[in-house]
């Protein structure tokens, strides 16, 4: 006896006869979120706000903690305008243009999420670090330090992060109807006019949520930055290194508060990406 | 033309993604921070072969033995020989369950469960936190020999082949320009020596410029050497690693470490201020999870066996000062002398002293590296 598999309007039938299998791939989903992720979090939440709201904010503005976390804001924040341009001109060549070796340079973009960023951080002091060619030249010719400076801290996020809009620009402009840039092409508009006028309207949501989504990332990076940053209170310090630095001199009430800040701020951007792919929806659906 | 220009700058970007896998993996080894747990077996080539005469055999026991990364070295070479002395005289097999990482990392993983039975770390700070957190109940300090204090090293530079920056001394390090590098206080225990042997200096009147026992004589010096500081790295050894890199023209660290890293062929050189702090690191018995397992006589007398002459001289022969009086005149010729050394407890009074006074929230450390940003 074998068992076939049911045609599909046997299974909604299914379904919908047995709610207590529903109910039970429910609870087993949301146990598992639970466990997983809420219970840690409440943990956090809990710790960091031992001392009450005066005690996290005591935590956060003191003088250090502040300056690491403007650091990670802005740093994470430049990385992702640059991510929001490159990652869509990656997108477009990705999608419109045909070249030899397209499917693997295709396949090397999601790399990044696979190489462990403390490697992607030694890999970039041993290329731009103040000892190597590039190095020592840019801080020669033009008294520019890569490594241990922001400079440093802003490329390994983008090493880090460059899958982000990549991924979420390119099925948009795969799916694009190409109608209505051949009509204006017919109607005499340049490419470059067709791409602003026509195509990027179309790929607003897919580039902000995905450089949202790349800024959240960013806020929370600990491998990469401890090798390239220099980690100098004040000057190369982000916030992630400044909550290892609480952990280790045994102040958790503190690293929990800026792990709190930290949260916070990237569950905010989550929750508003979340919320224009539902306003974009309904205004489709409209 | 477009397209073409298109496809150089893939080529371009495809290339230099290459390079870089290329270069990902020769560079990783360079970062250590993941403890490593090994096992040593007893190596039966050194073992005796039973005789009738010896006891019978008594049931194999092991040891989980938790230290600071930078001893891992001497370690493997003294643990089989306690094996194996064991063996002879006990007849018991021993095994070794060994833990390398940052003092402090070590000592919060054993409040946090890791049932080690013996700690080796870099700071008595970190073996209190243990007997603090009730997992060490007897007088632990004398217990063992040289109130167990099982090496000594000292706080030096390791500066470029040929000292081109002409560092001689403390007073170097203030240099406008000069790009040195040490660990974060925050994170690691070496890096707390560091900037106690500094202040110490400074506050002995044994620093060019710097007036003796002047609080804020020092506190200004301190600023501006951390002014010349590059990079803060989470531990001692990725701050020398850093180093062997090629970044800092000096690097402050363990007179250890420099003998070490020139046992490993580096070419840097290691210079020795006149006046600095002598690094003691502790060793303890764990005695409520040796207990536990059973094998508190076995963790005591290994804790016995890193003091004799044995023992001793292969700490020697990996840099570091040995506490056994005999085994430090026959290595003498490896250690320049320091002509005012002192110690945690004659400067500052200890470390439960120290540690609040320097790195508190509002400690030294905190106000001159604040200092430092405010150009």
């Amino acid at each position: 006896m074998t068992t076939i598999t049911p045609p599909l309007n046997m299974i909604s039938k299914t379904s919908r006869r047995a709610p207590w299998a529903r109910w039970g791939v429910k609870s087993a989903a949301f146990t598992y979120l639970t466990v997983l992720l809420l219970i840690p979090l409440i943990v956090i939440f809990q710790d960091g706000l031992k001392g009450g709201l005066d005690g996290l904010w005591q935590s956060i503005s003191q003088p250090i903690a502040w300056s690491a976390l403007g650091l990670t804001l802005w740093t994470s924040a430049l990385m992702a305008v640059i991510n929001a341009v490159m990652g869509t001109l990656t997108a477009y060549v990705l999608v419109r243009y045909n070249f030899p070796g397209k499917s693997f340079l295709n396949a090397i973009i999601d790399l990044p999420l696979a190489i462990p960023t403390l490697v992607t951080g030694v890999m970039l002091v041993v290329l731009y670090g103040p000892q190597s060619a590039v190095g020592s030249w840019l801080k020669t010719q033009f008294d520019w330090r890569i490594i241990f400076a922001p400079s440093g801290i802003i490329l390994a996020l983008l090493f880090i992060n460059y899958p982000f809009v990549v991924r979420a620009v390119q099925p948009v402009l795969e799916n694009l109807d190409r109608e209505s840039e051949e009509a204006a092409a017919t109607l005499g508009a340049g490419a470059f006019t067709i791409f602003r006028d026509v195509t990027l309207p179309a790929l607003w949501l897919p580039i902000i949520s995905g450089a949202l989504l790349s800024f959240a990332r960013a806020i929370g990076e600990f491998g990469a930055i401890v090798v390239v940053a220099g980690n100098i209170p004040f000057r190369t310090q982000t916030a992630a290194i400044y909550v290892f630095g609480e952990v280790e001199s045994s102040n958790r009430q503190g690293a929990s508060a800026m792990s709190i800040v930290m949260l916070t701020i990237a569950f905010g951007l989550v929750l508003f990406v979340d919320w224009l792919r539902r306003r974009n929806q309904k205004e489709r659906s409209a | 033309m477009k397209t073409k220009l298109l496809k150089t700058l893939s080529a371009l970007l495809l290339v230099s993604v290459l390079l870089s896998a290329c270069a990902a993996p020769t560079a990783a080894p360079t970062a250590t921070a993941v403890p490593t747990v090994e096992e040593v077996q007893p190596t039966d080539t050194v073992a005796p072969a039973p005789t009738d005469t010896v006891a019978p055999a008594k049931p194999a026991v092991k040891l989980t033995f938790a230290a600071y990364s930078t001893p891992a070295e001497a370690y493997a070479k003294i643990i089989p020989l306690f094996i194996a002395y064991w063996k002879e005289t006990q007849n018991q097999d021993v095994t070794f369950e060994q833990s390398y990482a940052g003092s402090g990392a070590q000592s919060r993983a054993v409040i946090g469960g890791l049932e080690a039975d013996i700690v080796a770390l870099s700071l008595e700070g970190d073996v209190t936190n243990i007997a603090k957190a009730d997992l060490i109940k007897r007088d632990w300090k004398t217990l063992a020999p040289k109130n167990a204090i099982v090496t000594t090293s000292v706080v030096g530079f390791a500066v470029r082949k040929g000292n081109p920056k002409g560092i001689k001394d403390w007073a170097d390090l203030a240099k406008p320009g000069l790009e040195i590098l040490t660990p974060d206080p925050k994170t690691s225990g070496g890096a707390q020596w560091n900037i106690l042997a500094l202040y110490g200096a400074a506050l002995r009147g044994k620093i060019t410029g710097v007036a003796a026992n002047d609080e804020k004589a020092a506190t200004a010096f301190l600023t501006s050497v951390l002014k010349n500081v590059t990079a803060l790295d989470k531990d001692a050894r990725g701050s020398i690693t850093n180093f062997e890199t090629g970044n800092g023209d000096v690097a402050i660290t363990y007179e250890n470490e420099v003998i070490l890293g020139q046992q490993r062929k580096q070419d840097y050189e290691l210079v020795l201020p006149s006046s600095t702090i002598s690094i003691d690191t502790p060793v303890a018995v764990v005695d409520v999870n040796s207990d536990k397992h059973g094998v508190t006589d076995v963790a005591d007398a290994f804790v016995k066996f890193i003091f004799t002459k044995a023992a001793q001289e292969i700490f020697a022969q990996y840099g570091f000062r040995s506490s056994d009086p005999d085994v430090l005149k026959a290595t003498a010729s490896q250690f320049p002398t320091v002509t005012d050394l002192f110690t945690i407890g004659d400067q500052f009074g200890g470390w439960s002293k120290a540690k609040p006074t320097y790195f508190g929230d509002t400690g030294v450390y905190n106000t001159a590296i604040t200092a430092a940003q405010k150009k």
